[in-house]
């Protein structure tokens, strides 16, 4: 979807805040720990549902709340659609004082390192045909996007890259956010700055791009 | 389950006018219904917290630079699998199942960048400095990279071509800088010490020996 996350070549934001932290705020850091064990059950789903959810914010708010705030909403709308959570109590939620200490087992820190060694996660999948690239090969990407979940960026459409990798069948991220697990074919794909950006660009400089099959068509 | 958008998005736009907008009001919610939903432990966010600053962070990512350096063969092994190299650690997990790790040259600037979202190898370098997420940087950096490089006090020599690294898939991405001169002999905690964040991102390219005026 052409929404707002998808931010690559977009103009007019201004100088890079170069000396910013990971975190600002404690709100930020307990955020950031809430999304690393409540990525599951009714709050989670697969890592492309996930960015697909907030991928819907509606662009205004999109653009105007902190990041980790999108990480909050992207949950609590997910509790909501599909959690039983309903509205009026996520708001009484945000107002009341909360009671009692809940039932879920206590991590010490060293819990919490393991889990994160343990959660090495691959995404190669079978895709069940012979890829229909191969290095060194000029391609073209789609011209449209896809309504719904996509990974191919608006900025790197219609244009004429090389494959300079060929990455076997990984699990297709339009298809994911959709629930549905396939592999297809990934690929990177190198784009100079001036295929992208036009001839004022940089004839040294190039852009890759982790690719699907189904984005490429041959050049 | 197909994924239903329009009932999504509608569920952003009630939650959005009806919650209180300080955002830690917000979080205070979640918190106070994943706890009472049985999700998680209050004592567990703060191990998570804690976790993250103090043993997940860019001190593993430079470990793994410096020895790049000193080492041959564990170079060798970095550049055709990162995932699996890091695992000659126990640096693995969340983000790096499928790392690749691309080396600065004479002629190359590698530079790191998630315009999608804000992908990033969290269990080698932890959470990401605010910058790298933010709409500034993912938007400019494909763009013009010298121009947000020049922001970050870089300046490329003239033979050098920047490769902007946009991960779109789940591939995760460790820039290896070049070793600075002047550090021939130096065992590798010594040399990790100088590998910085920023870095392995690629917005710093000379790291700086202590002591001394370098750029970075």
């Amino acid at each position: 979807m052409d929404g707002p996350h998808d931010l690559g070549g977009k103009e007019g934001f201004g100088p890079i805040d170069v000396t910013s932290p990971p975190f600002r705020h404690e709100w930020e850091r307990r955020q950031w720990a809430l999304s690393k064990t409540s990525d599951k059950g009714a709050m989670g789903g697969s890592i492309d549902a996930w960015r697909h959810t907030l991928e819907l914010l509606p662009p205004a708010v999109y653009h105007a709340v902190p990041y980790f705030e999108k990480w909050c909403i992207q949950s609590l709308c997910v509790l909501v659609r599909d959690g039983g959570v309903s509205l009026d109590e996520v708001v009484r939620a945000a107002d009341a004082t909360p009671e009692g200490p809940g039932t879920a087992r206590i991590w010490s820190v060293e819990d919490a390192v393991e889990a994160v060694r343990a959660n090495e996660a691959f995404f190669d999948a079978d895709p069940g045909e012979p890829p229909a690239f191969e290095v060194g090969e000029r391609v073209r990407t789609l011209r449209h996007g896809s309504p719904g979940h996509t990974r191919l960026p608006a900025y790197a459409r219609g244009a004429v890259g090389t494959v300079t990798a060929h990455h076997g069948g990984h699990i297709y991220a339009d298809l994911s956010a959709e629930g549905l697990e396939e592999g297809r074919h990934l690929y990177t794909v190198a784009f100079t700055a001036p295929e992208l950006w036009g001839g004022t660009a940089d004839p040294r400089d190039t852009v890759l791009l982790d690719l699907w099959e189904p984005y490429l068509v041959p050049a | 389950m197909a994924f239903d958008r329009d009932k999504t998005a509608h569920i952003h736009r009630e939650l959005h006018s009806h919650l209180p907008p300080d955002p830690a009001l917000r979080v205070k919610a979640l918190e106070s219904l994943a706890v009472e939903r049985g999700y998680v432990a209050r004592e567990t966010l703060d191990a998570w917290i804690e976790a993250y600053s103090e043993r997940i962070g860019p001190k593993r990512g430079a470990e793994v630079v410096a020895r790049s350096w000193v080492a041959p063969d564990f170079r060798q092994r970095l550049l055709d699998n990162a995932g699996m190299a890091v695992r000659e650690f126990g640096y693995e997990g969340h983000a790096t199942g499928h790392l690749k790790a691309v080396e600065n040259s004479d002629s190359v600037q590698n530079l790191v960048v998630c315009t999608l979202c804000s992908c990033y190898p969290f269990a080698l370098l932890g959470m990401s400095p605010i910058w790298y997420r933010s709409a500034a940087y993912r938007a400019r950096a494909v763009r013009e990279p010298r121009k947000v490089l020049a922001e970050f006090g870089v300046t490329l020599p003239e033979a050098v071509g920047v490769r902007v690294w946009d991960s779109t898939a789940e591939l995760r991405y460790l820039v290896v800088p070049q070793r600075p001169a002047g550090t021939e002999g130096w065992p590798e905690d010594r040399l990790a010490a100088l590998v910085t964040r920023n870095a392995m991102i690629g917005t710093q390219r000379d790291l700086a020996l202590p002591d001394t005026d370098g750029p970075g």
